[in-house]
């Protein structure tokens, strides 16, 4: 080992010392960052997942057949205001986390509302209870959604004035596609719920920080 | 007059020629058409509504006619309706009317025409109709959109029962389009190609949110999209049933009623029923707000009676109930208040309460029911304001519940509720003697008497019983009474009393006084123990007892047994029996299968003495023995044994035993004489033998083989059967000759025990004879008679003090060289440094003779060297001794001596015997046993008794010299090398 290899371990051990500071997983004073509240987020989804299960049985049956039949698929007609969860693979992949959780905050705002009207429907005081419930769960994932937006730095979105749904009986719709609207908001809820917890799955693992404070990667070029 | 009555006819005859010419002017000149037709449509209610208006009718003419209005479906020469509407029509009126049509309206096209007549009473026959209007097409499809599918009627409310049709419209008639009525495809009739109907006919009510009917319109597979209707079907509102009003105050009429079922459907599509209470006198209607109540207010204090309809109302129906009644006859009074008892004593209370006010002079019909352990007891009293009633009979110490009602006596309509109040009468003395009974057991000396009694029923206790009073007197001689109290809720007491005769008093005693008291004589004399006993069954109903008659005066019978007899606390029981009698029966749920009772049956006399007269024992359901008894076998012959089973209890068996069956196995086909045949339950045969006598327990069994192999099983039976099954015991029968030679060698073996046991007694003289000891000088008697008669210094002349000059050898047997060993020096050091004066070195125990002294005085160095003992002594060497060991000078010095010394001095080989002079310890009176812990040997003083002993057992004797000697120079671990 000659003199300039000396010189060249020193600069390259000041330089990882001078460094050192900016490496994230030492940075870190006490702040857990956006993952608790992720985990919480996506727990909450597996929990209004498992609740709506139990929900969308009843309400069904509440309507009849043919909305609590297991293969009844119609062709979507109507009930256009719903958010759509079902979204191409390809475009969802490209999407990035602020655009994910600002589509979901907006479609949970949405389902939220229409929800809200069909509570104020349902006939048997249970099923108001359990729609109630259901209400203040998917209340509480909102509030949830918000919270890791905010740890993330991103916005919340802003409602556009005059685009605020709401639940307005009509004569002019029908009790069959009224109904249908229920029957898909259901639908709509589910699939929402499935991707949003695949949503905040990857997040998480995301957020996640490596098992491993820090693994300082020093080649030997030079040396 | 005459004038005026042809002026009139005059003017009646003018205004009729007016009349018949305006007639004919309407009818000839004036066609009075129905013009303006329009017709419009409600979807809803599926209903054409028709408006016209009628052409040339005079001015402020008003004119009855009738109008024929036709319609038609799809075509106008298809009239699927034809009907006539009559009305009076003025000038100028647009009249209306309307259609309901059963198929909505969107599914069709429809053609109405109208045509009239003047249906006038003024215009006489004949009446002719107008000319028809024209065709008015009616339709709806068009305005429908462009939608691929239609379904209708849309969200429509029908009643349970209904009729209901509905159809599809389908814009392109390449769709497929499949219908569903509740998840079931339907198939309906087509009305075109682009309309199919369907008839469902009396639909039921499914579901508050209705029952849903939609059709999926598909090309090929490809599904374009599904349109429904949700088809409303409301249950049939019912009439109010039971529908009444009453007051409780003249101020508020609440009128009740059973509503029946609520026809509310989801969706908001219809509304509970609502219910309107209208009064028809006063004009009043009130909306109630309830579905099966609603109050009234009077107002009116002078309205008595009032008629009352009560409307339910839904989308589809209304339904009404009418009642008319007097308020005063209507009156449900409020619940009397205040409920109190005074003066409550043994047996009376009264009881007092108040009633709400009402109208002057209503008078109070009230009822009152008093509560005692199951019993009702009920009264009737007319009330003003106060109510009192006086309640008798009561019992003491008892609790009541009194409760009250009220309702209007003048016109009864309805009970008030019940106000009530619990209440206790005081205690009185107890009113009768308590029942006892007693149990003598006689000691020596003393009777133990346990006396019992009864806890008295709660109507003789007549308050809580706090203790009983025993009090036992002495009738034999005069003395004070004892009195016992034992408290509540003891039953029993036990007294200790000699042999005297004494009564006892029970008493039972509560917070008021005691109760008469039962009177029970113990006699003298011991209870008569000795009566036979008899067995008997217990029948359905329990055990009849039966006894003699008893001579004499005897006021009662008693029967006493025990609920638990296999109990130490056995729970005895008795039963008092009229004297007339002489049986009984006893039953009672205590009674167990397989446990005995005993029963005794005692004569009262009339000093209150009981006599034993008769026993009793059974069974209340016999059982088969629970065990077998343990059978032992003696007497075991080649051709016989006794079976004994002497220990077997009879007695506390769950039956009578009857006896015993003796099964016996053997190899012999045959069974034995006074056995029989049996089959046992696993199917195997046996010999079986029968003892009918439960106390024979014991069986010979005899006439058996020798050496043979035998199986017997015992079991007692008893009515209900056998014992339960067991294994055989096993026994074989020995061989014949076998005690043969038991007769032989039994005296041989006591022979020989006999003369060991007189060897032993006599061995001191077999040995005196056989082998007497050698004398030992110092034993002799012959030094006493020297000690008494010499000088006392004389002693024996001891060996050792003494220089042996020569020793001379007696024999010396020829040839024999005796070989020693070349030079000591060249062994090694560890080989013990005895003088050898073996014929070899290795077989130093070899049979060769060789003669060795051991004769500290004739030569020490020798005997210290280890003289010929070749019996290693187990001493551990001393550190000294380890230092001479060690000490190459000693030891070469040692053998040397040794050496010179067996040269010089031993001429080895030459005799048989080996004689080695001991040195007799002073502390060992035995010859055998060596001393513990050598001595230091007295120094030249004794001879030691000369033995001879083989060489390889010879020990040197345990003198310290000798043994240090031998040890000094010995590593013990090589003594024998």
């Amino acid at each position: 080992m000659d003199e300039g290899d000396s010189w060249g371990m020193l600069a390259c051990l000041c330089t990882v010392l001078w460094h050192l500071p900016a490496v994230p997983a030492l940075n870190r004073t006490g702040d857990l960052g956006p993952g608790p509240s992720i985990q919480k987020t996506y727990d909450l989804t597996r929990y209004l997942e498992h609740q709506l299960r139990s929900l969308a049985g009843t309400y069904l049956n509440y309507l009849g057949p043919p909305f609590n039949e297991p293969d009844f698929n119609p062709p979507r007609l109507g009930a256009e205001t719903l958010p759509r969860a079902t979204v191409d693979l390809e475009v969802w992949r490209s999407l990035n986390d602020k655009l994910r959780l600002t589509q979901n905050y907006e479609a949970y705002s949405h389902l939220l509302c229409y929800l809200r009207g069909l509570n104020r429907q349902a006939a048997t005081a249970e099923l108001r209870r359990s729609l109630a419930h259901f209400c203040t769960s998917l209340q509480g994932l909102l509030g949830s959604i918000a919270g890791v937006m905010a740890a993330l730095g991103y916005p919340l979105p802003q409602p556009l004035p005059g685009t605020e749904p709401t639940w307005t009986p009509g004569p002019a719709h029908s009790d069959f596609l009224q109904k249908m609207d229920d029957f898909w908001l259901l639908k709509e809820l589910q699939t929402w719920l499935w991707r949003s917890a695949k949503d905040f799955n990857r997040l998480k693992k995301k957020m996640q920080p490596p098992a491993a404070a820090v693994t300082l990667h020093l080649g030997a070029h030079g040396f | 007059m005459a004038l005026f009555e042809v002026f009139q006819t005059t003017f009646f005859l003018a205004l009729l020629s007016l009349r018949t010419y305006q007639s004919e002017v309407l009818a000839e000149r004036l066609p009075l058409t129905p013009v303006s037709l329009k017709v419009s449509t409600n979807s809803a209610r599926q209903s054409l509504h028709l408006q016209w208006t009628v052409q040339n009718l005079p001015y402020h003419q008003e004119l009855k006619m009738v109008f024929q209005i036709q319609i038609s479906r799809i075509e106008t020469s298809n009239v699927i309706w034809v009907g006539n509407y009559s009305t009076t029509v003025k000038w100028n009126q647009v009249l209306h009317w309307s259609w309901e049509s059963e198929l909505p309206l969107e599914c069709a096209t429809h053609f109405v025409r109208i045509k009239s007549a003047v249906d006038d009473a003024r215009f006489p026959e004949p009446n002719f109709w107008s000319n028809w209007s024209s065709w008015e097409e009616v339709n709806v499809q068009d305005s429908l959109g462009q939608d691929i599918l239609f379904v209708f009627p849309k969200d429509k409310l029908v009643e349970e029962g209904a009729n209901v049709t509905i159809c599809y419209v389908s814009r392109n008639i390449q769709n497929n389009v499949s219908c569903y009525w509740e998840g079931q495809q339907i198939y309906g009739e087509q009305l075109d190609p682009h309309v199919s109907v369907f008839h469902l006919s009396s639909v039921p009510f499914i579901r508050k949110t209705g029952a849903d009917m939609y059709c999926e319109v598909s090309q090929g597979n490809v599904s374009k999209g599904i349109k429904g209707i949700v088809l409303f079907v409301s249950k049939v509102l019912e009439e109010p049933k039971d529908f009444s009003c009453e007051t409780q105050d003249f101020k508020t009429l609440h009128c009740t009623w059973d509503p029946g079922v609520d026809t509310a459907l989801g969706w908001s599509k219809q509304p509970s029923q609502s219910y309107t209470l209208f009064e028809s006198f006063s004009g009043e209607k009130k909306l109630c707000t309830h579905k099966n109540w609603c109050n009234w207010q009077i107002t009116q204090d002078s309205q008595e009676t009032y008629n009352f309809t009560l409307i339910a109302e839904n989308y589809l129906r209304k339904r009404s109930v009418n009642i008319l009644f007097n308020l005063t006859h209507q009156v449900y009074p409020m619940n009397p208040f205040s409920v109190n008892f005074e003066n409550v004593n043994v047996t009376n209370a009264i009881m007092t309460w108040k009633v709400h006010s009402m109208k002057n002079n209503f008078t109070y019909l009230c009822q009152i029911e008093v509560y005692c352990e199951g019993k009702m007891m009920q009264y009737n009293v007319s009330v003003k304001v106060n109510g009192e009633y006086l309640l008798s009979e009561l019992e003491p110490a008892t609790e009541y519940m009194a409760q009250v009602r009220c309702a209007d006596a003048s016109h009864f309509w309805k009970w008030s509720q019940w106000s009530g109040q619990k209440f206790t009468t005081l205690e009185a003395a107890p009113s009768e003697a308590p029942d006892v009974w007693r149990n003598v057991n006689s000691e020596p000396g003393s009777h133990i008497v346990t006396l019992f009694w009864k806890p008295l029923s709660k109507l003789h206790a007549n308050g809580k019983i706090l203790f009983y009073n025993v009090v036992v007197e002495n009738l034999d001689k005069p003395s004070r009474a004892e009195i016992h109290s034992i408290p509540a809720p003891a039953k029993s007491t036990k007294l200790t009393l000699d042999r005297h005769s004494y009564q006892i008093w029970v008493t039972a005693n509560n917070s008021v006084g005691a109760s008469p008291a039962s009177v029970i004589v113990i006699s003298a004399d011991p209870e008569n123990q000795e009566v036979e006993e008899e067995r008997i069954v217990d029948t359905e109903g329990g055990f009849s007892l039966s006894w003699k008659p008893q001579p004499g005066d005897v006021v009662g019978y008693v029967v006493d047994w025990c609920d638990h007899p296999q109990y130490t606390l056995c729970d005895l029981q008795w039963k008092n029996v009229d004297p007339n009698a002489t049986s009984t029966v006893i039953s009672t749920d205590a009674f167990r299968p397989g446990v005995r009772y005993n029963f005794r049956i005692y004569g009262l006399s009339t000093k209150r003495i009981a006599r034993l007269l008769e026993k009793k024992t059974g069974y209340s359901q016999e059982l088969a023995p629970s065990d077998n008894p343990h059978v032992l076998v003696d007497k075991l012959t080649s051709h016989s044994f006794t079976l004994s089973w002497k220990y077997y209890s009879t007695e506390s068996q769950p039956g009578f035993i009857q006896g015993y069956h003796v099964y016996l196995k053997s190899k012999a086909r045959q069974c034995h004489p006074r056995f029989e045949k049996a089959v046992l339950s696993d199917g195997s045969e046996c010999c079986k033998y029968k003892i009918d006598n439960p106390e024979e327990k014991a069986l010979i069994v005899d006439n058996l083989k020798p050496k043979s192999f035998y199986e017997f099983f015992v079991t007692p039976f008893t009515s209900a059967g056998e014992g339960p099954n067991a294994t055989f015991t096993k026994v074989t029968t020995p061989d014949e000759h076998s005690s043969m030679l038991i007769y032989i060698l039994l005296p041989m073996f006591f022979c020989v025990l006999l003369i060991m046991i007189v060897c032993y007694l006599k061995s001191q003289w077999i040995k005196e004879t056989c082998y007497p000891d050698i004398p030992d000088p110092y034993k002799s008697s012959i030094l006493s008679l020297i000690k008494f008669k010499e000088k006392p210094h004389l002693t024996i002349m001891n060996v050792s003090d003494c220089i042996p000059d020569a020793i001379e050898v007696v024999s010396k047997p020829e040839g024999t060289k005796i070989q020693f060993r070349k030079s000591l020096t060249e062994t090694d050091l560890t080989q013990p440094n005895y003088l050898y004066l073996l014929p070899t070195e290795k077989n130093y125990c070899g049979p060769g003779p060789f003669i060795c002294f051991e004769n500290l005085t004739y030569n020490q160095a020798a005997s210290d060297s280890g003289s010929c003992g070749h019996v290693p002594v187990p001493l551990q060497p001393s550190p000294s001794q380890l230092g001479l060991m060690i000490s190459p000078e000693n030891v070469q010095k040692a053998l040397e001596k040794n050496y010179m010394n067996s040269l010089g001095e031993i001429s080895a080989g030459e005799t048989s015997l080996n004689y080695v002079s001991q040195l007799a310890s002073p502390m060992s009176g035995d010859k055998d046993s060596l001393p513990t812990n050598p001595v230091e040997p007295p120094h030249c003083s004794e001879y030691k008794r000369q033995m001879a002993v083989p060489l390889c057992l010879a020990s040197p004797p345990p003198t310290e010299n000798s043994s240090l000697s031998s040890i000094t120079l010995l590593n013990p671990g090589e003594h024998y090398r």
